[in-house]
């Protein structure tokens, strides 16, 4: 537990050192900003295009609460997610390839306690820079527009953390076994294209866990809670599986 | 007791084989000399005691303790100065110090006082900028410092002067010559003279096999020498020395006036 807990302050020390912290806190208190203010301003914007000469009349019912949390999941999902691989994708590998764990292994340092550590250390990065853009939506949201109280708020949002923290187990396995960055980032995005292509098979989507950055169903009420139960179990499992088959081949790898 | 013993050691990468069934041992408190020319197998031999490479047949004994690979239990015996140490860039001497103690399991005081005490003897008390600003030097006294954090029983450097300039190899090997008799130090290098400073005993490695173990004071009278520098107190004419060399039918094949010469400028100027 000593050893965990001083690796855990390394990675955090580490985070902020590198701006890891700080890019991730900035972007997605920009996510969280844009969601509220995309949808205000969409009408706005199209309106200017079609307006003048055109003869074009667009109109536009006006913009909702929904709309700013559509804005919100599409620019997080879209956008947020392949920058969260790309920020945490030299995870494993930069310490591989500069060499900078045999000090540490040479003391003792358990290697279970190193995969345990980045991956807990950056799943709390991953949640506290999420809560920070759903907190700024929230708190827009409620300002602009008289919202009514949320239901499922914890898998609202907690399904799309989920996801995110399976694709931080996908760079942290992927970094292990090939010990660069491109095998990381390479694993993360070819499994996440995978599951994304084979949801045009019928029913697959049920279970797939790309299913879950779509809980803007429960938000918008087109979607059942019980609908994210399946692609739940199997991300975690997925999760779990990834991390003890991280531990697995880093035990066997020469540092 | 021996600190370190090596039984039929071997391990080869794909067909190579790069140690072929080494044995020797490593008294207590002694300084061993692991000389190898580039490629000879001492890194593999240290990363095998280490258990960060596996071994293909053998045993390795840590004060009484078997090495495994991957497993890190012997290592708490054991400091590792790798041939080009690595650290985390952003942290200053003393929060990789701080990092190393926590991860040994040293207590906040003792990590407190056995830091300040370690930068002292390497020299690094008084720097306290990040380390990715450090020379190559600057970084294997702290590789020396930290190496040395956990009282170890043994002392593992890996060509800890190859990379030095002339006033870098002075500086380490006086750390190394400081902690001579309270730690039991392997010293792999292929700077014969280093060794000849600091060591009691070596062993040769050559294409994967120990040619020669021998305590440094055997070695030196055992073997007749072929060649042999000789110091005067006073300037003398090389002509002449080398004719009363010829009168006593002695024919020296070569002689050179002594390169140290240059490294003893070096020292001086770089003062």
């Amino acid at each position: 537990m000593k050893q965990f807990i001083a690796f855990t302050k390394k990675e955090f020390h580490e985070s902020a050192a590198t701006f890891r912290l700080y890019i991730l806190l900035a972007i997605f208190l920009l996510f969280g900003i844009m969601g509220p203010l995309m949808a205000l301003l969409t009408p706005t914007i199209l309106e200017s295009l079609a307006g003048g000469d055109s003869g074009i009349v667009i109109t536009m019912p006006d913009p909702t609460a929904t709309d700013a949390w559509a804005q919100f999941f599409s620019g997080v999902v879209e956008m947020g997610m392949p920058i969260l691989a790309i920020i945490f994708c030299g995870i494993m590998s930069n310490e591989f390839s500069r060499g900078t764990l045999v000090n540490l292994l040479t003391k003792g340092l358990k290697r279970h306690t190193i995969i345990l550590s980045k991956f807990i250390s950056a799943g709390i990065l991953w949640a506290v820079s999420f809560l920070l853009a759903v907190g700024i939506c929230y708190v827009y949201t409620a300002f602009y527009w008289d919202t009514e109280p949320m239901n499922y708020v914890l898998l609202t949002f907690g399904a799309p953390w989920l996801f995110g923290l399976f694709m931080i187990s996908l760079l942290m396995f992927g970094g292990t076994l090939f010990g660069n960055f491109y095998g990381s980032l390479f694993t993360c995005l070819g499994a996440v294209l995978a599951l994304m292509l084979v949801n045009v098979i019928p029913n697959v989507a049920r279970y797939n866990p790309t299913s879950l950055t779509g809980t803007l169903s429960l938000i918008n009420g087109t979607g059942d809670p019980s609908d994210f139960i399946r692609p739940l179990i199997i991300c975690g499992v997925a999760i779990v599986a990834l991390i003890v088959g991280s531990i697995a081949v880093f035990n066997r790898k020469t540092v | 007791m021996n600190t370190l013993e090596i039984r039929n050691l071997s391990k080869r990468f794909g067909l190579h084989k790069v140690i072929d069934n080494i044995s020797f041992s490593v008294p207590e408190n002694c300084v061993f000399g692991f000389i190898g020319a580039n490629g000879a197998g001492k890194t593999t031999t240290m990363k095998m005691i280490l258990g960060l490479l596996r071994a293909d047949g053998g045993e390795i004994i840590v004060c009484g303790e078997r090495v495994r690979f991957g497993a890190t239990k012997t290592n708490r015996l054991i400091g590792y100065l790798p041939d080009v140490p690595e650290f985390y860039n952003y942290m200053r001497p003393k929060e990789y110090l701080r990092l190393c103690g926590e991860i040994v399991g040293l207590r906040d005081k003792t990590i407190k006082a056995r830091s300040s005490e370690l930068l002292a003897l390497v020299g690094l008390s008084d720097v306290n900028k990040k380390i990715g600003g450090f020379s190559r030097g600057m970084k294997q006294r702290l590789g020396m410092a930290q190496a040395l954090l956990g009282e170890p029983k043994l002392l593992i450097c890996d060509e800890p002067t190859s990379a030095l300039d002339p006033l870098g190899r002075k500086e380490v090997l006086n750390i190394l010559q400081q902690i001579k008799g309270k730690t039991t130090v392997i010293f792999s290098t292929h700077i014969l003279s280093d060794v000849e400073r600091i060591c009691d005993r070596v062993a040769v490695l050559h294409k994967g096999s120990i040619v020669l173990e021998s305590a440094m004071g055997d070695l030196k009278f055992q073997h007749k020498t072929k060649a042999m520098t000789i110091e005067f107190g006073h300037e003398v004419d090389s002509d002449e020395v080398m004719n009363v060399l010829r009168e006593n039918h002695f024919a020296p094949t070569s002689y050179e006036t002594p390169a140290a010469s240059i490294e003893d400028m070096f020292l001086e100027v770089a003062k």
